[in-house]
């Protein structure tokens, strides 16, 4: 226990003492089209909003206004099959269920399901509802759902996704119930029509 | 008082250093509502009481009245009436094996621990084991790692403050948590002495005091088939919650027997008591333990719960934990598992829709289609009705 509170705390020494212009956040401006995790999809924010710097997979990127932890926008751009969501922390160890060539929409809240509680260690997580969506012009799946997280607030969600030439498109945005899902969803939800996939 | 406990105590070390010829254990005698004393213990007692009162309001709680009263009826029945005064028990909805003791009184039961025990004797056992820390009152004494945890805890605020990313922050959370986990971990003495005192109460109860022993021997075999299905040499169980610094399994196992009181043996453990209580939560929890990704240990989980006769409910969940592998041979699996699954429970609508999704992922179209539209017939109001509906010709009909 103690030689792993130490290494935590080097850890943190290390982290703490990086230059910080190596790990800035971006800042996403009103109305201008940027692409996401160097793909092909593209969307254009009516709003501003901050791209939170954090290798959390080779396709994903976040973004959020006021913290990852109040609002929690993101972007899975192309996601290949038989790859995890996100980045995992051990392969070998914690793995991620895998998107495969044989999903199908209805089953993609399922992994994202998963992932979230393999990820997060949840126990509470309920998709509640599924609906067929029209997403980056085509036929794609909308769904909500809701869950506690390890800190004890229960977050609400809601994901936009479609599979195109075999990779998975999705964006989803959660923030606690309390307040900030229906203080921002609708800023979700022009950002995920504003998406465009020549 | 304090005396007469530690002799007792000691008499219990005796008899697990006297591994020849072990005396079963006995609890000593209760003496009565304990009040926290000195101003250590004080301040423990009141930062617990706080910590008790935002907890209670938790939404990781799981606030259903009849598992609640359930769970602190077999503590009761463990610790004896008296003792169990003393406690306020918290179910807690998280898919691991744990339990914990806080120094106040506060128990809390993981709803992972409750899939993983098969009876009353077995959760007894655990819980029985907590409250042993809290009797023996071992958390005070790590009062001083706390202290100097604190002072850690104080420097790397600072340190996380210089630093302008995110993941730092997070790491610091992660750290505080690490030490506050340090706090409440205690040594593999205190450890051995809490497994004396729990089971001391289970000779002392009408439960089977030989369960204690199978609790971790199945909590091993899940270990191992955890790192088997990984291609891990062995399990790391100095990583899992509960084992930390828990004393070796094999050691833990032995002792236990040992200590068991020989004419128990013949008592009843409760097994069936437990699996009509758990029943109506059982198909929750599975699907919290599936939905993890941990294929090894959920499958070991399964069939283990199936050694008493598998249901439709099993049958379910081993079909989702096949199907969400999802290699071919897996949904093939899957298939035949919802079918069993529909053959004991014929209106079981989530197993017609796994069967319907598996066939149409292995190619058989029609098939598929007709579990779709039953599961559609079962469930009319699913979240994914429409979604569903989708994947079904119209002109298709419940046959």
């Amino acid at each position: 226990m103690i030689p792993r509170t130490f290494s935590a705390i080097a850890a943190l020494l290390v982290v703490a003492l990086l230059p910080s212009a190596a790990t800035a956040h971006k800042l996403r401006e009103q109305g201008v089209v940027v692409t996401i995790a160097d793909s092909a999809l593209t969307v254009a924010p009516p709003r501003d909003w901050n791209r939170l710097d954090g290798n959390i997979g080779k396709h994903v990127e976040t973004w959020t206004l006021d913290g990852g932890q109040l609002n929690d926008l993101t972007f899975f751009a192309g996601i290949e099959p038989g790859k995890p969501l996100v980045r995992e922390r051990s392969k070998k160890r914690e793995p991620l269920p895998r998107f495969s060539a044989s999903t199908l929409l209805v089953e993609l809240p399922e992994l994202f399901e998963a992932t979230y509680r393999s990820a997060k260690e949840l126990a509470d997580f309920r998709v509640t509802e599924v609906q067929p969506t029209r997403f980056l012009e085509r036929d794609g799946v909308l769904f909500r759902y809701e869950y506690v997280d390890p800190d004890e607030l229960t977050r609400k969600g809601e994901a936009h996704a479609a599979i195109i030439s075999g990779r998975l498109y999705m964006i989803s945005f959660d923030a606690p119930r309390l307040h900030y899902f229906d203080r921002n969803i609708e800023d979700y939800r022009r950002i995920a029509q504003s998406a465009r996939l020549p | 008082m304090i005396a007469r406990y530690r002799l007792a105590l000691a008499s219990l070390a005796l008899a697990l250093a006297s591994s020849v010829q072990a005396e079963p254990a006995l609890p000593p005698p209760y003496a009565g509502a304990y009040q926290p004393q000195g101003v250590d213990e004080q301040g423990l007692w009141r930062e617990m009481d706080e910590e008790e009162r935002r907890y209670s309001q938790s939404d990781i709680m799981i606030r259903d009245q009849a598992l609640n009263a359930y769970v602190r009826k077999v503590l009761c029945d463990t610790v004896g009436h008296d003792r169990c005064g003393a406690t306020r028990v918290y179910v807690v909805r998280a898919p691991v094996f744990n339990a914990g003791m806080y120094p106040n009184g506060m128990m809390e039961v993981f709803s992972g621990l409750l899939l993983r025990v098969r009876s009353e004797a077995e959760l007894g056992a655990v819980l029985g084991h907590e409250f042993g820390h809290f009797e023996a009152r071992h958390s005070l004494k790590g009062l001083m790692a706390r202290r100097s945890g604190g002072d850690a805890m104080a420097w790397a605020f600072v340190l996380a403050n210089l630093a302008p990313t995110y993941d730092v922050v997070r790491t610091y959370r992660d750290l505080q948590l690490t030490i506050i986990g340090n706090y409440f971990r205690f040594s593999r003495d205190q450890e051995r002495e809490a497994d004396a005192l729990g089971i001391a109460y289970l000779n002392t109860s009408t439960l089977r005091p030989q369960a204690a022993a199978q609790v971790w021997e199945r909590l091993i075999g899940e270990y191992q088939a955890d790192a088997l299905s990984k291609g891990l040499k062995k399990p790391r169980l100095d990583r899992v919650a509960f084992y930390a610094t828990h004393p070796p399994q094999v050691e833990r196992a032995t002792t236990l027997a040992l200590l068991a009181r020989p004419d128990g043996a013949t008592r009843d453990d409760g097994a069936e008591r437990y699996r009509a209580a758990l029943a109506p939560w059982l198909p929750q929890l599975l699907a919290d333990q599936i939905k993890l990704n941990d294929f090894g240990a959920s499958e070991y989980i399964i069939q283990s719960l199936a050694e008493t006769g598998w249901t439709a409910p099993l049958w379910h969940a081993r079909g989702e934990l096949y199907r969400m592998r999802g290699a071919p041979r897996d949904l093939v699996n899957a298939a035949e598992f919802y079918g069993q699954a529909i053959a004991l429970d014929p209106v079981h609508a989530e197993a017609h829709r796994g069967l319907g999704l598996s066939l149409l992922k292995t190619g058989q179209r029609a098939p598929g289609q007709q579990a779709l539209r039953r599961y559609l017939t079962l469930k009319p109001d699913a979240p994914d009705a429409r979604m569903i509906g989708l994947m079904i010709p119209q002109e298709m009909s419940e046959p």
